[in-house]
């Protein structure tokens, strides 16, 4: 009983910082349910002051934001394929020490971590591509990240290399053991490395400020960018000042909107991305 | 570090040498795993175009490049282009804020998830310790452009809590964000905010891979916990932390560029713009395409140079370092 009053302060101190993590996340929620009057005096702290759904529906009305969000589920549904599909078959590939000219490629993908391109000359590369205002300018230049590609490679060299020895001898090629055998035994990893990238392209947002200019592509959140920077009422056509909402009302409707997808599944993903990163502190 | 989870085993690496056996042409090995080079293809040319082909790009820095010249055709003009940076002041100045930005995650922020890790480990209420973590672990994954609306609305004078909890105290309202006083604070403690609970996976890891039985031996001659984690925690994961600071050092030359450019604005200009911002800006929306590109292939080799170097200091030091 001693000892547990002892480490009292211990677990409220990190109790409070577990809530000072959420809250302002929390206030913001808050905020965007609130009425303009409650928002303004400043007494929207935890809970909505006034409850009223006015700044989501003005937002819904308007339209603008959920074309946005349209366009990043399809940058986010697309882009995890098109970097699963390369990442998974390179770091297979990788994995297979009997492979001529591993180093090489090994080698290419060390130095472009240690090497950054600058943004100019990717942009260059982009607009000769033909790339700008497509959502090929945002899966293209992020196509493999070299560290889910490390990690992955890892996890599959741990795999028990005798499977694939007694499938070969069966008569099994290289596509069938990593359709077959290898693909079934890394579910756990291609979860985890799947969520990365997909959290990390739902979050996309420099590549498309680069190079996409088109209002009709941007992602959610550079649309919610220029909304945090206009003055809102020029951003709502036909504003009727009947309806006039506190700016920040509608700010913090448009973040929670923005982010809310990513709450919703936080809590089952949770585990998997641990899982990933405590893989990926297995040294290449 | 922890242990390898998965190290390939001995008898596999001489069983692939035997594969191997000389004499065979390089036909027959590309035959032979044919579906492993076309495994290949998707990634490598990833690599080889957005890596390597753009390195080409970096020649237009001692060029005076005209998009319709190309890179090839545009006119050598040698270092032109960096001595205009090293003798304007507003390359300093970003140059500047860079360094110290960096400097102050190095103090502030890299050791936050250590602390944070070590206090985590204490806790024995399973679910408890779950749920902190979860709660800790979530801002990671908000993109920078919402977390840097939430701390403008946080932060607002008019209409933020935290203006309005000082007031309760009696004082004015500060003006944070564009109180250039105020603007690295924000920026400190939101780097905090967003990765230190994150980054504590890591260090829980390395701590769990410790021997219970040196805390045993240790609690038998009468330490402290304080005592504890100075003579067995910390040096235990000292190799992760000694991997970190090389990367993070790596990064020294780096701020990210979304998390600056969304807590922007002109008035902490002065002590906010750094390479990343300042290369989009010359670069990308005033087309200065050369000055732009010699800026950041200087940023790219300072940070090669710096990772290097630390590496080796990591390694001199005793640790495994990156590689």
């Amino acid at each position: 009983m001693v000892k547990r009053l002892k480490s009292m302060p211990l677990y409220l101190f990190l109790a409070l910082c577990a809530f000072i993590t959420v809250f302002p996340l929390l206030n913001i929620l808050a905020m965007s349910l609130s009425s303009s009057r409650a928002i303004i005096s400043g007494e929207v702290v935890l809970w909505p002051v006034e409850i009223t759904v006015q700044a989501y529906k003005q937002l819904f009305i308007d339209g603008q934001l959920l074309i946005a969000l349209k366009n990043t589920v399809i940058i986010t549904a697309v882009g995890t394929v098109l970097q699963m599909i390369a990442t998974t078959l390179a770091a297979y590939t990788l994995s297979k020490r009997r492979l001529k000219g591993r180093q090489i490629f090994t080698f290419m993908v060390m130095f472009s971590m240690l090497f950054g391109t600058g943004l100019i000359p990717l942009f260059l590369l982009v607009k000769q591509l033909h790339l700008i205002n497509t959502f090929w300018a945002i899966w293209l230049p992020g196509l493999v990240s070299a560290y889910n590609l490390f990690v992955m490679k890892s996890f599959f060299e741990g795999l028990p290399a005798e499977l694939e020895e007694s499938a070969t001898i069966d008569g099994a090629t290289d596509l069938t053991v990593f359709v077959k055998l290898t693909l079934p035994l890394s579910k756990p990893i291609l979860a985890a490395i799947s969520l990365f990238y997909a959290v990390a392209l739902w979050n996309t947002y420099s590549n498309a400020l680069y190079f996409i200019s088109k209002s009709q592509l941007l992602p959610v959140t550079v649309k919610l960018y220029q909304m945090l920077q206009t003055p809102i009422d020029s951003l709502l056509a036909g504003g009727d000042s009947s309806q006039y909402i506190q700016p920040e009302g509608l700010k913090a409707a448009a973040i929670i909107i923005t982010v809310l997808p990513i709450l919703c599944v936080y809590p089952f993903l949770q585990k998997h991305f641990i899982k990933g990163v405590l893989l990926g502190s297995v040294k290449g | 570090m922890p242990k390898t989870l998965h190290q390939p085993s001995g008898p596999a690496a001489i069983r692939s040498k035997s594969l191997n056996k000389p004499g065979r042409g390089l036909l027959f090995y590309l035959y032979r795993d044919r579906y492993l080079y076309l495994f290949l293809i998707p990634a490598m040319s990833y690599f080889f175009l957005f890596k390597f082909v753009t390195l080409y790009g970096e020649l237009i820095a001692f060029k005076d490049f005209r998009l319709l010249d190309g890179v090839w055709g545009s006119p050598w003009v040698g270092l032109k282009h960096f001595h205009t940076l090293f003798s304007s002041s507003e390359f300093w100045n970003v140059l500047r804020n860079t360094l110290l930005l960096n400097l102050y995650n190095l103090v502030f922020a890299f050791p936050a998830p250590i602390l944070l890790a070590l206090l985590l480990n204490e806790l024995r209420v399973n679910w408890f310790k779950r749920a902190v973590q979860n709660m800790l672990y979530l801002p990671f994954f908000i993109s920078w452009v919402v977390l840097a609306g939430i701390i403008v609305s946080l932060l607002s004078p008019s209409t933020g809590v935290v203006n309005a909890a000082l007031r309760l105290f009696g004082i004015d309202p500060i003006y944070f964000m564009t109180s250039t006083l105020w603007w690295p604070v924000v920026f400190i403690v939101s780097t905090i905010w967003q990765s230190a609970g994150w980054g504590t996976i890591i260090y829980m890891a390395a701590i769990s891979a410790i021997d219970p039985g040196l805390y045993e031996a240790a609690k038998i001659d009468g330490a402290t916990k304080l005592r504890q984690i100075w003579h067995i925690t910390l040096p235990g994961i000292r190799g992760t932390i000694g991997v970190l600071l090389v990367l993070q050092m790596g990064k020294m030359m780096d701020v990210g560029f979304e998390h600056i450019f969304n807590l922007q604005n002109a008035a902490v200009f002065s002590v906010s713009d750094v390479i990343s911002t300042f290369v989009y800006r010359t670069g990308l929306q005033n087309a200065q395409y050369s000055l732009a590109t010699a800026v950041g292939l200087f940023q790219a080799l300072i940070g090669l140079i710096l990772v290097l170097t630390v590496n080796k200091i990591v390694k001199k030091l005793g640790e495994g370092g990156l590689w």
